[in-house]
C-alpha cells in the first residue's frame, strides 16, 4: 500500500513541479518586479528597488492607467451585459421548436472559432468611416455618417460591438445547454397551475440556469477584463486613449517603454480587480437551494 | 595491453579527433535583426549576405526581420529570452535606451577610425551617446519634407506648393472633397493618427519650421510646450475644422492612390511611391520645403538616422564587426558600398557615407531624393534621449485628443510637457544611479 502511495506521489509530482515552475514561478517573480524598476535588458539582479512606488504612480498619476480602468469596466460591463441577454435570448429561441436550428447554432458558432485578429482587421474596415459597408447603409437610409472606431465617442462601443458578436455564439451554446438540462416536467406542472409563459422563465427557467448565469457571468467577465487582442488590431488604444485598455496599456508600458516593473504593477492591480469582481459574482448568483 | 582494451582506446580517440576537428572547422553563425521585411528588400539583403559569406566561407549569417513596429519588442524580448541577435539594425532614438542597459557593444577601433574618416560629424552625433561614445555605423540619414500631389493641387486651382502655415491650410482645405454622404474621397493634408511616428512627422517637422524646439539644446527638459508648439498643434485643429486634413484617413497610407494631396515625409518612400498605382511618380509627386509657420523665418525639417550595431552578448563580436564593416564599407573607389547601394537604389534614403553619397549621387539626383538631399544641409537632427519613445507616445495621444477635438493645443502641450520632464528626470536620475 505504501509502495502504492509513493508511486501515486512520484505521478502526482510532476505537473505540480510543471505548475510550480511554469505558473506560481513567473508569478511570483512578475510580484517581485513590480517592486522594482526593470527594463527588461538589465541583469535581474541589478534590478532598482522601488517598493510600491509602482503601485502608487499607477494609482494616483498614471492617467493612462486609470483611463484604461474605466474603459477596461465599461467594455466589460456591456459586453458581459449584452453577451448575457443576447446569449440567454437565442438560446431560449433556438431551444423552442424553430425551424433550422442546427444551421442557426453553427451560423452564432461561426465567429467563435474565427481568428480573433482576422475579425478585428474585418471589422476595422466595415466600420471605417468613409468607405466601411455600416457607413454605406446609415447614409443610404438618410442618416449622417458615424466615425466608429476612429471616434473617441464611438470606438469603445463599437469594440463591445464586436467582442459581443464574436463571442455571443459560444454563451448561447453554454445557455442552452443549461436549458436542455431543465426537467420538461417542472414546466408541465407549471402549465397544470396555469403559469403563462412569462411565470415559466421567471420561476422555473431563471432560477435553475443559475449555476449557468454564474458560470457565464464570471468567464466573460475575467475574459473582457483582459481584452487585448481585438484593441491592438482595430484601434491600438487610439483616438487618444478612448479604447485603450489595462492589458494593452500594460503591453506598452512593458515592451514599447521598457517599464517592466510597472507593468506588473498593472497585472496585479487588475488580478486584485478581477478576483474581488469575481468573488462579488459567485456570492451574488451562487446556488443557495441547498443552503437553504 | 589486452587487444580489446587497446582497440577501445583507438575507437575513443579516433571519436575525439573527430568531434575536435569538427568543432574546428565550424562555421561562426551570425544573426542580423532589421527591419527591412518586404519581397525586394529581402532579396537584396539576401544578396549583400550571400557575397560576404562567398568571400567568407567560415562564417554563416542568418536574417531575420520584422515590421518597424516590433523590432525594438523583438530586441527586448530577445535578449530577456537569451537568444538575441549579433548584429542589429535600429532607429537611433533608442539608442540610449539600448546603452543604459549594456545591450551594445563598444564598436572595435578599426571601424570607428573608419566612420570617423568617412561620415560627417552631425551624422556621427546622431548614432552617439552624450559622452561622445559612437555605438555603430550610421546607415541612412532621412529628413522629412512635403511630397504631395501635383495633379491634385493642379485640380485645386494652385500651380506650387504651399511655402507657409495660410498656404497650406487653404490649399488643404481646397484639395479637401467630400461625397453628398459625407464620404471624404479626396483630403487635403494627411495627418498620422494611432502611431507615435505622428511626433517626427508631421509635427516635429512643422514645429521647426516655425522655429520650435522640441527639446532644450542639453536634453533636460521639454521645450515644445511653447508658442510655437501651441501654434503647430493650432494649425491641425485648424485643418480639422475646415475640412483640410481627417484623422480617420491615414494620409501615408492613401497618398500612394492618389487621394491625398499633401503629406510630410522621408526620401526612403520613392520604392513605395514609384510602384504605386494611383500616382504617376515621374509627372504628378512632388517635393517641397516643410511650409513656414507664423513665428519661423525659414523652412527647416528633422532628420532621423538608423545604426547598425552590435550585442554585446553577442559570442562573435569581432566577426560581427567585420560583416558590418564589410557592407559599409567600399571596397572598390567610386563603387559605394553594398549596404549604400542597397539604401539608394533599392529604397530611396540618403547614405550616411561620404563614399556613398558621392558613388549615387545621380542616383540621388531625381526630382524626389534631390528635396531631400538638400534639406539633409539644414535638417535638425531629432533629439535622441532616454525615454525618448514613451515621450513620443504620450504626446501622439494628446496630439489625436486635439485632432478629436477632445482637447485644446494649449492643455495637450502643458499635460504631456509636465510627463516628458518627469521621464527625462527619471532618466538622469537612473543614469545617476
Amino acid at each position: 500500500m505504501r509502495r502504492r502511495m509513493l508511486w501515486a506521489y512520484a505521478f502526482v509530482s510532476a505537473p505540480i513541479f510543471a505548475l510550480l515552475l511554469f505558473l506560481l514561478g513567473p508569478i511570483l517573480f512578475s510580484g517581485w518586479v513590480s517592486l522594482h524598476r526593470w527594463d527588461m535588458l538589465s541583469p535581474v539582479n541589478e534590478m532598482p528597488w522601488r517598493g510600491f512606488s509602482n503601485y502608487v504612480f499607477l494609482l494616483t498619476k498614471d492617467k493612462v492607467f486609470l483611463k484604461s480602468l474605466g474603459n477596461t469596466f465599461l467594455f466589460a460591463i456591456g459586453g458581459v451585459g449584452a453577451n448575457t441577454i443576447l446569449g440567454l435570448g437565442f438560446a431560449l429561441l433556438l431551444n423552442s421548436h424553430i425551424r433550422g436550428r442546427a444551421l442557426w447554432r453553427v451560423l452564432y458558432f461561426m465567429p467563435v472559432i474565427t481568428a480573433p485578429l482576422a475579425l478585428a482587421v474585418m471589422f476595422s474596415f466595415i466600420f471605417d468611416r468613409n468607405f466601411g459597408v455600416v457607413n454605406n447603409i446609415i447614409t443610404a437610409l438618410g442618416l449622417p455618417r458615424q466615425p466608429f472606431l476612429s471616434g473617441p465617442q464611438q470606438a469603445l462601443i463599437t469594440l463591445i460591438f464586436i467582442a459581443v458578436y464574436q463571442f455571443v455564439g459560444y454563451y448561447i451554446v453554454i445557455f442552452l445547454a443549461g436549458l436542455q438540462g431543465i426537467p420538461q416536467d417542472y414546466y408541465d406542472a407549471a402549465q397544470v397551475d396555469g403559469a403563462g409563459a412569462l411565470q415559466e422563465f421567471r420561476f422555473i427557467t431563471l432560477p435553475l440556469l443559475r449555476p449557468v448565469m454564474l458560470f457565464v457571468v464570471v468567464t466573460n467577465t475575467i475574459g473582457a477584463l483582459q481584452v487585448f487582442d481585438l484593441v491592438f488590431a482595430t484601434t491600438g488604444g487610439a483616438p487618444a486613449n478612448s479604447s485603450m485598455t489595462v492589458v494593452l496599456h500594460m503591453y506598452n508600458t512593458a515592451f514599447k517603454f521598457s517599464r517592466m516593473g510597472r507593468a506588473s504593477a498593472m497585472a496585479f492591480i487588475l488580478f486584485a480587480i478581477i478576483m474581488l469582481i469575481t468573488l462579488i459574482q459567485v456570492r451574488l448568483l451562487q446556488d443557495r437551494t441547498y443552503q437553504d | 595491453m589486452n587487444p580489446k582494451r587497446l582497440l577501445c582506446f583507438v575507437f575513443l580517440f579516433a571519436l575525439l579527433g573527430a568531434f575536435s576537428s569538427a568543432a574546428l572547422a565550424q562555421d561562426t553563425t551570425l544573426t542580423m535583426l532589421t527591419h527591412w521585411g518586404t519581397e525586394d528588400q529581402l532579396a537584396a539583403q539576401q544578396a549583400i549576405i550571400d557575397a560576404y559569406m562567398a568571400e567568407n566561407p567560415d562564417v554563416a549569417i542568418e536574417l531575420v526581420t520584422v515590421d518597424f513596429g516590433e523590432l525594438r519588442t523583438k530586441i527586448i524580448t530577445g535578449r530577456t529570452a537569451g537568444i538575441s541577435a549579433d548584429v542589429y539594425h535600429f532607429y537611433h532614438l533608442w539608442l540610449p535606451d539600448f546603452v543604459n542597459a549594456g545591450v551594445l557593444a563598444e564598436p572595435t577601433q578599426d571601424a570607428l577610425s573608419y566612420i570617423n574618416e568617412n561620415v560627417a560629424q552631425g551624422t556621427i552625433d546622431a548614432v552617439s551617446t552624450s559622452d561622445g561614445q559612437t555605438w555603430g555605423y550610421p546607415t541612412e540619414v532621412n529628413p522629412y519634407q512635403l511630397v504631395y500631389n501635383k495633379r491634385l493641387l493642379a485640380e485645386a486651382g494652385y500651380d506650387a506648393p504651399p511655402a507657409n502655415w495660410d498656404e497650406l491650410k487653404d490649399m488643404a482645405a481646397a484639395i479637401t472633397q467630400v461625397d453628398d454622404t459625407g464620404a471624404i474621397t479626396q483630403l487635403g493634408f494627411g495627418v498620422i493618427a494611432g502611431w507615435d511616428s505622428g511626433i517626427v512627422h508631421p509635427f516635429s517637422s512643422l514645429l521647426f519650421s516655425n522655429g520650435g524646439n522640441f527639446l532644450s539644446e542639453d536634453r533636460t527638459v521639454a521645450e515644445f510646450n511653447s508658442p510655437e508648439g501651441i501654434e503647430t498643434l493650432q494649425l491641425y485643429a485648424d485643418m480639422v475644422a475646415s475640412g483640410g486634413t481627417d484623422p480617420s484617413i491615414s494620409g501615408l497610407g492613401d497618398f500612394p492612390s492618389g487621394t491625398v494631396g499633401m503629406v510630410i515625409m522621408a526620401p526612403w518612400w520613392r520604392a513605395t511611391l514609384r510602384a504605386a498605382e494611383g500616382i504617376d511618380f515621374d509627372t504628378e509627386v512632388g517635393v517641397a520645403e516643410i511650409p513656414v509657420g507664423p513665428s519661423g523665418e525659414a523652412p527647416s525639417s528633422i532628420a532621423y538616422t538608423w545604426l547598425f550595431a552590435v550585442d554585446s552578448n553577442s559570442p562573435n563580436k569581432p566577426a560581427a564587426w567585420d560583416f558590418i564593416h564589410w557592407m559599409n564599407a567600399e571596397h572598390e573607389e567610386g563603387v559605394g558600398s553594398a549596404i549604400g547601394d542597397f539604401l539608394v537604389n533599392g529604397l530611396g534614403a540618403i547614405p550616411s557615407f561620404d563614399h556613398d553619397q558621392a558613388a549615387f549621387a545621380e542616383s540621388m539626383s531625381d526630382h524626389y531624393v534631390s528635396a531631400f538631399v538638400a534639406a539633409s544641409a539644414y535638417a535638425r537632427p531629432e533629439q535622441i534621449v532616454a525615454g525618448g519613445q514613451e515621450i513620443k507616445t504620450l504626446l501622439q495621444v494628446e496630439i489625436e485628443a486635439v485632432l478629436t477635438g477632445m482637447t485644446s493645443p494649449e492643455d495637450a502641450l502643458a499635460s504631456v510637457e509636465m510627463q516628458a520632464n518627469a521621464i527625462l528626470e527619471e532618466q538622469r536620475m537612473m543614469a545617476e544611479e
